[in-house]
């Protein structure tokens, strides 16, 4: 009996639990090749990836101190005592941020789920609207799951946590060899954060009953100038919105709606500002140092990440009380749980932080808090007459200049400021990523942080809010268009607010490409900093474009975890526009994408290991990115040297190997200088291979028009994108054929349908792409 | 034995044991450049943006590219400026993609002459040139890397000090150039 049911016990295997996860037995769709994938299963598609597209390394380090084996000197080909060469040790410094940012997300997730589930049940069933009805591209199509309900979100979180276990053993010390093994696992780390991602905004929309199916989302007022600071103020810091939510319902229960202000910062603001238009977007994560130095915040309520580590101190410097809510971000700070909200606000009164985790004690906390400090205390901004007194100690000495991450002229700006003259400090207070490593720097205390209330203006601005998932219907009207190029391709504005340059250039990007009809979709800071130019008329682009997903679009999906719902999107164009089932079928889906679908990212001011998850994300799923200079330390790219390569892949409908020579998309990811090369680069990164000559003509005119305006001159490697001469634009075929006499042109293939299926070693078939 | 300093921007502070030799005299400076079979200068945006008493660092750039014989590489968006000044460079990628070329000892460089045996940085990001400049070190052993800013770059082969004044800087471009043009 024993050994039978050892027997039986046996043969049930990890597909079985698979199946069983996924209802199998549901027949919504069939299940693909790889429903739940684990680190191996995807590791084909990959290597694809990386024949195309080569990692490239930029060390920021030459050492490895991982372990006591150490320091170990990897520079050139010097291995560690492990035997770890220096471009293992990127690859594995790539997957460990790739980790960092997914279980910052699943975090995320998991906290929020475990709340509304608490609150709701695990049967609580998942609600997108009338116009959403593939409501989880990604869950679908990694795991292989139609998620019903929080439970089954709870099990797409299971699933990325098993993962999670086993890509992070990958890191210690005599592991993994290989960098493109590495890669691979941060390919899969990354996959699984969109996954993480998509849960957790499913389960706020559903939860929190944010808008959903809807464009037309409320403009919310933006910028430090919006609160009114002759009320209290609560502050929100971070991304998830468990706490913020409950302060919201706290006060409208409580009928202080006009007596209080909520605003946030970083992605809690647009989390928030989904679920209550009367709160305000303060700014972006690089302007947080300086608004809590302000001062204008009665109670500072912070979640997690991106929040400042020493906010507790920053907070009591300027007699702000401070609420840490989440478990990963506590602070030292004494856990408040057995203590009733009345003590703690007292306590709170006199000077005292708190930890609570508990989000409607913690609302009820914040809000009397802030209601009870805000008299007490005097809110009164640095103004332009003090600021030579605050500098008068300042001496040349630079090291503030020194220290700055953006190389910014600190000291010329405190010391012309120290003469009256402000004008460089309001140019570096525009470009400053607001760490405070200036003052801290400073050996003579001017407190430079303080200082620049006075060049920071009172503007206010409007932003959309953040309206969550692509309709279907959205993609309906615009899948044939994006796949056979006559919409030029979506441009994905994403990411942190660590910008080289002035904070405009978002909005300068953004507007170039809405007048180009691309469809321009942005989340995260970067949909505020969007937000942040006003045009003659004093509009934002959010007023003078339409909220839409249509070609011209400027479209704010929301925070971070919003950003599935842009690779979602792209998903989606595979299903309803080209019928590809969706179910467990990731190679499929990427393939078509990176083959047909013309879409390309952009974090200009990317900072966080989550921006590094994200965008790995959408590499796996074939979709390029382009990042800002400061993303060069994130030590690896994905890049391809164009003709130099081999640009073979099957038509699929010919069946039938075919050299294109058409490097399209160029790189995968890459660092660009300047917003200039930005533009340029994001409009060649649109074109696919799939595109129609109406489609190709559309795109190269956008490519040569945006080279001409900033480099003047055609490209010179426009020869490699024209495949007949029916692609080349017309308006400028006068100028285009001579050049092509001149670089020896010749017409190239044409396929009927591209695909990289059959090109590598795949358990799927050629077949299953043809649709 | 080689000389080295720290950096000016500390996000460049090095982590590693291989610096760059800083160089002070300007003929020492030259003579390399001089001694290089193909030499190759990229040109960076804030060559844009900077100056030396009226003569833009751009224009700088140029002349050093003249002197040496050296084609130039635009990167960013510092092609147009340069073709309004008369100069059409030879290449125009972003700093990336040089380097992703430059990377691979087979590529034929931007004269198809075979790849770079020596490559001078002028005008980029600090940060961005850095974190260039380390991937040219641990995989272009093939080439020698040298930086004419007024910074020290602790991943070139070669590189200035930190000057504290631009005219002290200016001083020793133009006594580059010279060195060059003597013996041109």
């Amino acid at each position: 009996m024993a050994v039978q049911a050892e027997k039986k016990a046996k043969k049930h295997t990890r597909k079985d639990d698979v199946n069983e996860i996924i209802r199998a037995d549901d027949k919504w769709e069939p299940v693909g090749h790889t429903p739940m994938p684990e680190i191996p299963d995807l590791r084909n598609w990959d290597m694809r990836l990386m024949k195309q597209y080569k990692p490239f390394y930029a060390p920021m380090c030459d050492m490895c101190c991982f372990c006591t084996y150490g320091k170990c000197d990897l520079t050139g080909d010097k291995k560690g005592a492990c035997g770890i060469n220096i471009s293992a040790q990127q690859a594995r410094v790539v997957l460990l941020a790739c980790c960092m940012g997914m279980s910052a997300h699943g975090g995320h997730g998991r906290h929020v789920l475990h709340y509304l589930i608490e609150k709701h049940g695990r049967d609580y069933p998942i609600n997108m609207g009338d116009q959403v009805a593939i409501e989880a591209p990604h869950i679908r199509t990694v795991m292989g799951l139609k998620p019903e309900n929080l439970g089954d979100l709870e099990k797409a979180i299971e699933y990325v946590e098993s993962q999670l276990i086993h890509l992070i053993s990958s890191l210690h010390t005599g592991q993994e060899g290989s960098a493109l093994d590495y890669e691979s696992k941060a390919l899969h780390a990354s996959m699984l954060d969109h996954v993480a991602m998509e849960v957790c905004d499913i389960a706020e929309i559903t939860g929190f009953g944010y808008p959903t199916s809807v464009a037309e989302t409320p403009l919310v007022d933006m910028g430090w100038g919006s609160v009114d600071k002759t009320k209290p103020l609560i502050l929100l810091v971070g991304h998830n919105p468990v706490t913020a939510i409950p302060i919201v319902d706290y006060i409208n229960e409580h009928g202080l709606a006009d007596k209080i202000e909520v605003g946030g910062i970083c992605c809690t603001a647009l989390e928030v500002t989904r679920y209550s238009d009367k709160a305000k977007i303060i700014g972006p994560l690089s302007k947080q140092l300086y608004f809590v130095r302000s001062g204008l915040a009665d109670v500072i309520v912070i979640d997690e990440q991106c929040i400042r580590t020493d906010i507790p101190e920053q907070a009591s410097k300027v007699g702000s009380a401070l609420i840490a809510t989440c478990d990963k971000a506590c602070h030292g700070l004494e856990d408040c749980k057995n203590k009733e909200a009345d003590e703690i606000v007292k306590e709170m009164v006199e000077g005292k932080h708190a930890l609570i985790f508990d989000p409607e004690k913690a609302a009820e906390v914040a809000v009397k808090t802030a209601l009870e400090l805000a008299p007490k205390r005097k809110k009164e901004l640095i103004t332009a007459e003090q600021v030579p007194e605050l500098a008068k100690d300042h001496k040349l000495c630079n090291l503030c200049s020194q220290v700055c991450p953006n190389l910014l002229p600190v000291g010329d700006a405190v010391e012309a400021a120290k003469n009256g003259d402000l004008t460089l400090l309001a140019e570096v207070f525009a470009k400053c990523l607001g760490c405070g490593k200036c003052e801290q720097e400073c050996p003579r205390n001017v407190p430079i942080i303080s200082m620049m209330q006075a060049v920071a203006g009172n503007e206010t601005w409007k932003v959309r809010a953040g309206r969550g998932p692509v309709m279907d219907s959205e993609i309906r009207k615009v899948g044939a268009p994006l796949v056979l190029g006559t919409i030029p391709g979506i441009i994905a504005i994403v990411g942190c607010s660590n910008f080289p340059e002035e904070i405009e250039e978002v909005a300068e990007i953004a507007e170039e490409f809405a007048k180009r009809k691309y469809i321009v979709v942005l989340t995260g800071c970067s949909a505020m900093a969007a937000g942040m130019t006003k045009d003659k008329d004093g509009k934002t682009i959010y007023e003078k474009y339409p909220p839409q997903f249509d070609a011209g679009g400027v479209i704010n999906i929301g925070s971070c975890v919003s950003n599935s719902h842009i690779t979602g999107a792209a998903m989606k164009v595979a299903n309803i526009f080209a019928t590809l089932p969706l179910r467990g079928n990731y190679e499929v889906i990427a393939d078509y994408i990176v083959n047909r679908v013309g879409a390309c990212g952009l974090a200009w001011g990317a900072m966080s290991q989550k921006a590094a998850s994200i965008a790995t994300g959408c590499n796996r799923l074939g979709i390029p990115v382009v990042l800002g200079p400061h993303s060069s330390k994130y030590r690896r790219l994905f890049m391809s040297k164009k003709e130099n390569d081999d640009w073979t892949v099957m038509d699929g409908r010919e069946k039938q190997l075919v050299d294109t020579g058409e490097p399209s998309p160029e790189h995968l990811i890459t660092v660009v200088e300047s917003k200039e090369r930005a533009m340029i680069t994001m409009a060649k990164l649109c074109i696919r291979k799939n595109d129609t000559p109406q489609g190709r003509q559309l795109k190269l005119t956008h490519y040569i028009g945006l080279h001409k305006k900033f480099m003047g001159t055609l490209p010179d490697d426009l020869h490699l994108y024209i495949r007949k001469t029916s692609d080349i634009p017309i308006f400028f075929k006068k100028e285009i054929m001579p050049y092509l006499e001149q670089v020896g042109w010749k017409e190239k293939p044409v396929l009927t349908l591209p695909t990289w299926i059959g090109t590598y070693p795949s358990d799927v078939p050629l077949d299953a792409v043809v649709h | 034995m080689a000389t080295t300093t720290q950096p000016f921007h500390h996000v460049n502070t090095m982590t590693g044991t291989k610096y760059a030799r800083l160089i002070e005299d300007p003929a020492e400076y030259a003579h390399l450049i001089k001694r290089a079979a193909r030499p190759l200068l990229i040109v960076g945006a804030r060559c844009l943006t900077m100056s030396l008493e009226g003569k833009s660092v751009l224009e700088y750039a140029v002349d050093i590219a003249k002197a040496a014989g050296a084609p130039i590489c635009a990167t960013a968006h510092t092609q147009k400026p340069l073709i309004d000044m008369g100069v059409t460079p030879e290449c125009n990628y972003d700093i990336i993609e040089i380097l992703n070329y430059l990377k691979d000892e087979n590529w034929q460089g931007v004269r198809g002459e075979g790849n770079h045996d020596l490559v001078m940085f002028l005008g980029l990001r600090t940060d961005l040139g850095e974190q260039g400049l380390s991937t040219l070190k641990h995989f272009a052993p093939h080439l020698k890397t040298m930086t004419l800013c007024k910074y020290y770059y602790p991943h070139a082969s070669y590189s200035l000090a930190n000057f504290r004044k631009d005219a002290k800087w200016k001083e020793f471009l133009d006594a580059i150039i010279d060195d060059l043009k003597k013996e041109a």
